[in-house]
């Protein structure tokens, strides 16, 4: 009888673990680090941007154009490829980099070709439909002295469960007037990833 | 009594929803995809079968021409399925004690390198060459991951093809050429023959690379093969032949040693091989091409579930044994409710049969270079259809045997 009851007991256990779940949300703060998967993620884009920037800034190029141009250089952001192992999204890493670009004072920023492209749509409207006071012409673009440029590359080495994932981070700031790269910057992160080989 | 109605309700529920699916994969070979997508839509996965109801999602959403969708469903079960290469105890409990479908679709090693083929192809026709380009690189990282002792074991040459024809779109000839030769290598330990478009891209890339001694191994491996003259459009051309063959249950009923229970064994097969293997043509009005083997799927699948056996035969006689006791003492309590027990246990043996069934049978690759504004591709039993070239150099072109449908991807 015992016996026979456990049985029972284990069958409708196996049922029942085989089919619970459940989830939890907590909110938490933008800045805290929070690594689930190792992929690349929002910490990842900040702390690359930050480094890559802060070195940028400190470097020989920008007080030799203030100091020969008499103005702050005005940068663009061109396209970061993305020829990692992840499907990066480099909009946000863009976004990180000119914030923190920008915020550093020490250089103007401008509008990248997409953006161009809209705010031209938007002057086209106004030549045609805004008053003469508060028209704005075309012709007055703050043109860009650099472009910065650059790549994420990965190489992941897997045995078993464990992986580890390395990313380098290349950027360089590139003359528009004469292609001279004035500056080249890397920042490298690597993860150790190690996967349960249990689940719930 | 009622708890017993219970279990039985539960275990009964399992078991049609693997049929259904294999049942819409039986239609895919004689009804529009977009038919079967619309059937498969309006049903809900099984929380058990969210891979494989993705997979097919997916591929249905790629070769209907919708494939952004398709790179939704795709990264949904390809995320489903990597968390579930750890073993859940409580699945594993129930897959040895009642039936193998109480798992969670987890993918076969065929299905975890598949899906970065097709979301390759979903994201290049969404205009988004660097997104399959990550695919590839993760394709090679589950590949690498799946060689265990074993150096074929979800090792696919059309994964390599693909990721070769990427990389020669984004001019990255190292890679591609290396690529290509994976893809032989591979095809070369499976026993099959090299199609000429392969046997051409070995010896294009090793002569657009410079690379001389490979350009005269390769000479020298493929006499035949002849460097076509500079031409103004390269045309890569893939077709998808039929639809993969789906698992069948195999079962065996037997009375015990004393006779008093039946004990039923199911597991899982693949029917006969039979091979009716079709190819499409490209044609620019000078040359036609015929499409070439280069993933024989209704083997690889086979080749899986060889490998997958002992495990299936261990659950399975763990499961007997379970089922066996479980009769026993329901027939010492009374023999009337051993009985029903007896019935519960024959019904519940069910085989898993679950499989990425609607993928196609076959992948064939043609390679074209031409100075032509058109090329024209003639499908089996779905006509010609022809591909404008003159905006682009390089295409991408996908057909398939089950609608008139021709993807274009060019650059």
């Amino acid at each position: 009888m015992k016996k026979h009851s456990s049985l029972w007991v284990m069958l409708a256990a196996v049922l029942v673990l085989s089919a619970c779940s459940s989830s939890t949300v907590e909110r938490l703060d933008p800045q805290a680090q929070v690594d689930l998967s190792g992929e690349w993620n929002d910490t990842d884009a900040q702390l690359v941007a930050r480094e890559m920037v802060d070195d940028a800034l400190s470097r020989a190029w920008l007080p030799k154009f203030v100091q020969s141009n008499g103005k702050d250089p005005a940068v663009i952001v061109g396209k970061i490829k993305n020829l990692s192992h992840e499907h990066i999204n480099t909009a946000v890493f863009i976004a990180n980099i000119e914030r923190e670009l920008i915020n550093s004072g020490e250089v103007q920023f401008v509008a990248d070709a997409q953006r161009r492209e809209e705010i031209r749509n938007e002057r086209a409207d106004q030549d045609l439909n805004a008053s003469e006071a508060t028209r704005k012409e075309n012709g007055q673009e703050y043109g860009a002295d650099f472009m910065m440029q650059g790549q994420v590359n990965t190489i992941v080495d897997v045995e078993g469960t464990t992986q580890v994932r390395f990313y380098q981070v290349n950027l360089e700031l590139i003359s528009l007037k004469d292609n001279r790269k004035v500056w080249i910057g890397d920042t490298k992160i690597k993860k150790l990833i190690t996967n349960s080989t249990l689940r719930k | 009594m009622p708890k017993l109605l219970f279990i039985i309700l539960i275990l009964l529920a399992g078991c049609s929803a693997q049929h259904g699916s294999n049942r819409l994969a039986e239609e895919l070979t004689y009804q529009p995809p977009q038919t079967i997508l619309n059937a498969l839509q309006s049903d809900q996965p099984d929380t058990t079968d969210i891979a494989q109801y993705y997979l097919n999602l997916g591929y249905l959403q790629l070769i209907s021409g919708q494939p952004k969708s398709a790179i939704e469903s795709l990264q949904t079960a390809k995320k489903e399925m990597q968390l579930l290469t750890a073993t859940s105890v409580s699945e594993t409990l129930a897959a040895g004690t009642i039936n193998e479908t109480f798992r969670r679709y987890s993918g076969s090693p065929t299905d975890r390198v598949m899906v970065h083929n097709m979301l390759a192809l979903s994201y290049l026709f969404s205009d988004d060459i660097e997104g399959a380009r990550v695919e590839m690189l993760q394709a090679d990282v589950a590949m690498k991951t799946l060689i265990d002792g074993d150096a074929l074991n979800g090792q696919l040459a059309s994964t390599h093809l693909l990721t070769a024809i990427i990389y020669e779109l984004l001019d990255e000839r190292s890679n591609a050429f290396i690529s290509y030769r994976f893809a032989e290598k591979i095809m070369l330990e499976r026993g099959l023959s090299i199609p000429l478009s392969l046997q051409l891209a070995l010896l294009r890339m090793s002569d657009k690379m410079g690379n001389n001694v490979q350009y005269r191994y390769y000479k020298n491996q493929y006499p035949s093969v002849v460097l076509p003259a500079n031409k103004t459009h390269q045309v890569f051309s893939l077709y998808f032949d039929g639809v993969v063959d789906h698992k069948r249950e195999a079962s065996i009923v037997v009375p015990s040693f004393a006779g008093h229970q039946l004990i039923r064994v199911s597991v899982p097969t693949y029917p006969p091989r039979y091979t009716n293997s079709r190819h499409n043509t490209i044609n620019d009005g000078e040359q036609s091409k015929n499409s070439g083997l280069i993933e024989d799927v209704n083997r690889i699948v086979r080749e899986d579930l060889d490998k997958e056996y002992p495990s299936i035969l261990l659950l399975t006689t763990t499961r007997a044994v379970a089922k066996y006791q479980l009769v026993q003492e329901a027939q010492r309590r009374d023999p009337l409710l051993g009985a029903i027990v007896n019935m519960t246990t024959l019904i519940s043996e069910v085989a898993d049969v679950r499989s990425w069934n609607m993928l196609p049978a076959s992948i064939q690759f043609s390679y074209l270079e031409t100075d032509s504004q058109n090329v024209v591709i003639e499908l089996p039993n779905q006509g010609r259809q022809s591909i404008n070239l003159d905006k682009a150099a390089q295409h991408v072109i996908l057909a398939t045997g089950l609608s008139k449908d021709v993807f274009h991807y060019q650059q």
